[in-house]
């Protein structure tokens, strides 16, 4: 009786293994797995790099097409030990704010825009983003030159391809969805555009450049875009007719007189109206009153009612 | 054979005089609170007329009481599929114009009126919206025939009538109107019980009093639409539903509810009867003409001594079987089967009966003297200016035998009595009437006396409540035995 609740009468040490050869097989244990990870770590940011530049980077750099948002990043180590590079990629705004100096002069070149924090940055990361860039430098043509528009007018043709992109009357090669579906655009017709993305009447303005929309295209980087586009990217013949019809929409301007927003009222209030008249002669009849329709049915025979 | 018992109820509708005071003596003590102000647990209705609320009586439009669907008894407003998808709206609510929008009267203006050329009147305010109103309708809105181009026309009993019947209704010196009280009927196979998807409603196992646990009620109000006799109200103040408790704190101590113990008329009875729990579901589902007889044969006799010992085995004390001998219901119902159920084609088994009313034969003209007087002893009953089919309609599930029987006995009483007292009636003449109704001369006695005589102790007979046996049903005294009293307070700990 005694005995059972004493816990010195657990202990037993005959029958366990000794302490310290128990605690180095854990040891090596974890050590041999955490080996194991850097190394798949290290192989697979190097394999990732190139797919990491193209969605995350290409939308504001190049390498060796000239400069979008961002610089042209051909020899960038060059410019800059890779030290300082890594640290700005890691994070930005820190740099700036620390009131480094080459830091402030590329964010006076890039207009005031701050290069944002890019998602899954890491140091290893940044280190094959580097070399793939060393290597892509020494090519002839980097497979990162971005999109090459040419600047002489666009066709009518290429704007009318490219309208019929946005609407998803084409259909996008890569399976992805149209453009309408979240976004509007002056001169749609019917109910205009979706509302859940910006207006992309301005857009062309606002991008200021046929180069920085169409690599802006080539690999959308908003946290809402980026996942529907990853596997579904637009291919280069298709940028070009929407850069076409973007920037035809952006040079007619002009307010937006459609009347989307109106049409889109009035067929809400049609709807509704046609619910509630359909719900009423559903349950047309359903048990309203007894006493009222009695009386009335009685004064009406008798022709008595006012 | 499972036998319970029921405190039953029988109104006498021939000696009602519809002045309201059974209204009133309810009103006065249950239902004068804000939420219930409209609610009539006993209320007096003139017939023909729609009653209260608006034409109750009229299934096609309330939906209440039960249907026979092949083999299975269901209720016509609600089922398991229906309660889910009507949870948030029940259909087949009365509203509140059914049954009357509440009012009290300005009678500060009577005071504080400004000085002017007329008197001034207390104008009516709704007591819902504290507005003036015009008052459209009330609770006894049809008393005495009032409005009854309107009212008494739409009686739903009226059905079957010829047009000739319903005409002569309304003509001078053939009309003709009754009064027709009612309470909740505490039915052997509630609509209202049935219906409750919370079980807040029940029938109380020792006297089968239905009541509803104010507790439980999540206001679903299922039970207002279920119930056929429309004697189930929600109170819009506490959001709970409410209806006649036949007074069980009175009975419990001895005392007639107070609707029977204020009824001026005497018309009310009381007592107990015992009746055959298992025949309920079969019986509820036999052919509206097999109803009364099969309702009166689940009825049983106390006197049998296998029906005492099945009584006695199912927990029912001897006291209460003593009081089941001598109710007044069980001679009413059973033995002379003089008294109905309301409407039992709804198939809620009722257990307030009710005695139909005799009424004056129509008269004959001739020239410009109108005569009163019929020579046909008997078959004035079809005579009467109430058509039969009428109150075979209330009472009879639309079949004429059973009113036929009871006025046909209540007949020959009179005329047996009125032999014996005045002696303007031949004997030979009143005793070939008790024959001819199945009546014999003790019976007509003992129902003179139990319909005219009657003292207080002879109209209420009310058993002793025995709650300390009837709480046994539902806890165990031992429960606590043992774990009070001297001795721990906590078990003792071992091993320490």
């Amino acid at each position: 009786m005694m005995s059972k609740s004493n816990p010195e009468q657990h202990s037993n040490p005959a029958g366990r293994p000794t302490e310290p050869s128990r605690r180095s097989r854990r040891l090596l244990q974890s050590l041999l797995v955490a080996a194991m990870l850097f190394a798949f770590q290290v192989s697979a940011n190097a394999q990732e790099a190139p797919q990491y530049f193209r969605q995350n980077c290409m939308s504001c750099h190049t390498i060796g097409g000239g400069r979008l948002t961002g610089p042209d990043l051909k020899d960038v180590s060059q410019r800059k030990d890779r030290v300082w590079l890594a640290r700005f990629m890691l994070d930005p705004k820190g740099m700036i704010a620390s009131g480094d100096p080459y830091a402030a002069q590329l964010q006076q070149e890039a207009r005031g825009v701050v290069m944002p924090t890019v998602s899954g940055m890491s140091k290893e990361r940044a280190d094959a983003l580097l070399d793939l860039i060393e290597a892509e430098s020494k090519l002839e043509k980097s497979q990162f030159i971005g999109l090459q528009i040419p600047d002489g007018p666009f066709s009518e043709a290429d704007i009318a391809l490219g309208r019929d992109i946005f609407l998803g009357r084409a259909r996008l090669k890569n399976g992805g969805p149209s453009c309408v579906g979240c976004h509007t655009a002056i001169g749609l017709p019917g109910l205009g555009g979706g509302r859940l993305g910006p207006d992309l009447s301005k857009v062309f303005e606002r991008l200021e450049s046929r180069k920085t929309l169409g690599s802006w295209l080539l690999a959308p980087p908003t946290t809402t875009m980026q996942p529907v586009w990853r596997g579904h990217p637009l291919e280069a013949e298709e940028i070009l007719p929407l850069v076409a019809y973007f920037e035809d929409v952006s040079r007619r301007g002009g307010e937006d007189t459609s009347p989307a927003r109106l049409n889109f009222f009035l067929i809400g209030l049609a709807g509704t109206v046609a619910a509630l008249v359909g719900f009423d002669l559903a349950w047309r009849k359903r048990f309203r009153a007894v006493r009222r329709p009695m009386v009335r049915a009685a004064a009406l025979k008798r022709g008595q009612l006012r | 054979m499972d036998v319970r018992s029921q405190i039953s109820m029988v109104f006498h509708l021939d000696k009602c005089i519809g002045c309201h005071t059974c209204s009133i003596a309810c009103k006065n003590i249950w239902t004068d609170r804000t939420g219930a102000d409209y609610m009539w647990w006993n209320n007096v209705e003139t017939k023909p007329g729609t009653g209260y609320p608006t034409a109750w009586e009229d299934q096609k439009k309330y939906n209440g009481g039960w249907e026979v669907n092949g083999d299975k008894l269901e209720l016509k407003s609600t089922g398991k599929r229906r309660t889910i998808t009507n949870i948030f709206h029940h259909p087949h609510q009365p509203s509140m114009d059914d049954y009357y929008e509440p009012w009290t009267y300005d009678y500060q203006n009577l005071f504080n009126a400004p000085e002017g050329p007329d008197q001034p009147t207390a104008k009516p305010i709704s007591m819902v919206t504290g507005e003036y109103i015009d008052i459209e309708a009330g609770p006894n809105w049809d008393d005495d025939l009032g409005g009854s181009p309107v009212y008494a026309e739409n009686d739903p009993n009226l059905e079957g009538l010829t047009a000739e019947q319903r005409e002569q209704l309304n003509a001078v010196e053939r009309l003709v109107f009754f009064y027709f009280p009612r309470i909740c009927n505490h039915c052997l196979n509630p609509g209202c019980v049935a219906a409750c998807p919370s079980g807040a409603l029940y029938k109380r196992g020792e006297d089968g009093i239905v009541l509803v646990d104010q507790n439980r009620c999540r206001a679903w109000r299922s039970c207002i639409a279920a119930c056929p006799y429309k004697k189930v109200f929600y109170n819009w103040n506490t959001g709970k539903s409410e209806k006649c408790i036949l007074c069980f704190p009175r009975l419990e101590t001895g005392q007639a509810p107070a609707c029977f113990h204020s009824c001026v008329g005497r018309i009310r009875y009381l007592g107990v009867l015992l009746y055959d729990a298992e025949q309920i579901e079969s019986v509820a589902k036999r052919p509206n003409e097999e109803l009364i007889d099969a309702h009166r044969d689940m009825i049983l006799d106390p006197f049998d001594p296998a029906v005492i010992d099945a009584a006695m085995r199912n927990g029912i004390h001897e006291s209460v079987i003593d009081s089941a001998q001598k109710s007044p219901v069980y001679k009413y119902v059973k033995t002379w089967k003089i008294a109905l159920p309301p409407h039992i084609e709804f198939r809620t088994l009722p257990m307030l009966f009710y005695v139909p009313p005799m009424s004056p034969v129509m008269a004959s003209r001739e020239g410009s003297t109108v005569d009163h007087v019929s020579e046909n002893l008997f078959h004035d009953i079809d005579d009467s200016r109430v058509p039969i089919q009428f109150l075979a309609n209330l009472f009879g599930a639309g079949h004429e035998a059973k009113v036929r029987y009871a006025l046909r006995k209540q007949k020959a009483v009179r005329w047996y009595r009125r032999s014996v007292t005045v002696g303007d009636v031949p004997m030979e003449v009143a005793m070939r009437m008790l024959a001819e109704a199945d009546c014999t001369v003790e019976e007509a006695e003992s129902i003179y006396k139990l319909t005219s005589l009657c003292t207080f102790d002879d109209r209420f007979v009310i058993p002793p409540a025995h709650r300390e046996e009837a709480i046994q049903m539902l806890e165990d005294p031992m429960e606590h035995k043992q774990s009070v009293g001297f001795g721990f307070l906590s078990k003792p700990r071992r091993g320490m």
